[in-house]
């Protein structure tokens, strides 16, 4: 079964856009439901993205790839 | 639990850079962790370093400029906000906020969490006669955004967050950090920034005439005795 990993629609107010600076395990990788996966940053605020449930990830979006909230920024094969 | 007040965390703490890093990090981790829903620290380095976000590692011509800055006296360190390179040094008094919020309540975000750290400052400022503290961005300022604390209109405090999930709950901590130039002219600091964009091969250029030293604004504040009033306005706000 596939869950994406997508930037919270809560994470922020606006329509700014956010950045991601930071991917805290490799493409491939085995993570567990509410490990630290990414790191978004909008408007000098750092926000961590988690992982929804376990799997193995595979990478979406790249570091200074530009995201809006919803954007599906990876996906988690269980 | 923690059974610390926040009162008794208002002492000004002399830290190197790293170390007053890693206090802010564990303010945050403490909320994390539900130690407690809200803590305020403040520090002021002894040593001095160049402070950015990990993310500028990536840049090419990184290890050249790193080593650049570090001829200057100016080592480069991470921190875990975001924005853009910042100096800090004994001239700079840096203030974290960190406490717990739910997402979702009536308690928004990114605005919220800087009005909730940059309004009391203005406050504070006002308190001790400067009647034209607003936030604001700094246009020709570094690491500029939407919500320094500003004196007629030159960048006095930069503020930045942090938010992450409390443990075992979809409550966030925030984080949120502000850095006053309090010493020295901003002319000094801003020279540091510009070496970096130097070394980087970033042709943007800083303006001191962007930034305003505390020091400039009130000649003569006792800031020791200044301060505490700026952390209980923080501590009461909540």
């Amino acid at each position: 079964m596939t869950t994406e990993i997508t930037v919270p629609e809560d994470l922020w107010e606006g329509d700014t856009e956010g950045v991601i600076t930071a991917w805290l395990v490799d493409d491939g990788a085995e993570v567990a439901q509410g490990d630290l996966v990414a790191e978004v940053m909008v408007e000098k605020a750092q926000y961590e993205i988690e992982a929804p449930v376990s799997g193995k990830l595979s990478i979406a979006r790249a570091e200074d790839d530009v995201v809006a909230k919803g954007t599906t920024i990876a996906r988690l094969e269980a | 639990m923690t059974a610390l007040s926040p009162l008794e965390e208002f002492d000004l703490q002399r830290p190197t850079v790293e170390g007053g890093l890693a206090l802010d990090e564990a303010l945050l981790e403490s909320i994390c962790q539900g130690e407690r829903r809200f803590g305020l620290i403040a520090w002021s380095s002894t040593d001095h370093a160049l402070v950015m976000p990990r993310r500028h590692e990536r840049l090419e011509g990184f290890p050249m400029a790193r080593r650049a800055l570090l001829d200057r006296g100016w080592p480069i360190l991470f921190r875990s906000t975001g924005g853009t390179p910042v100096p800090q040094s004994p001239a700079v008094v840096n203030v974290a906020l960190a406490l717990r919020c739910r997402v979702g309540s009536s308690a928004a975000h990114l605005e919220w969490g800087y009005r909730r750290l940059g309004d009391p400052w203005c406050d504070w400022l006002a308190s001790l006669g400067v009647q034209d503290a607003d936030l604001g961005s700094a246009p020709g300022a570094y690491c500029d955004g939407r919500f320094n604390v500003r004196i007629a209109g030159r960048k006095l405090v930069g503020t930045a967050q942090r938010w992450r999930r409390v443990r075992g709950c979809k409550d966030m901590a925030m984080l949120a950090h502000g850095a006053m130039q309090v010493g020295e002219t901003p002319e000094a600091l801003v020279e540091v920034v510009n070496a970096f964009q130097d070394a980087i091969g970033d042709p943007q250029r800083f303006h001191a005439a962007s930034h305003v030293a505390l020091a400039q604004a009130l000649p003569g504040l006792d800031l020791d005795s200044a301060l505490p009033g700026l952390l209980e306005r923080l501590a009461e706000a909540s």
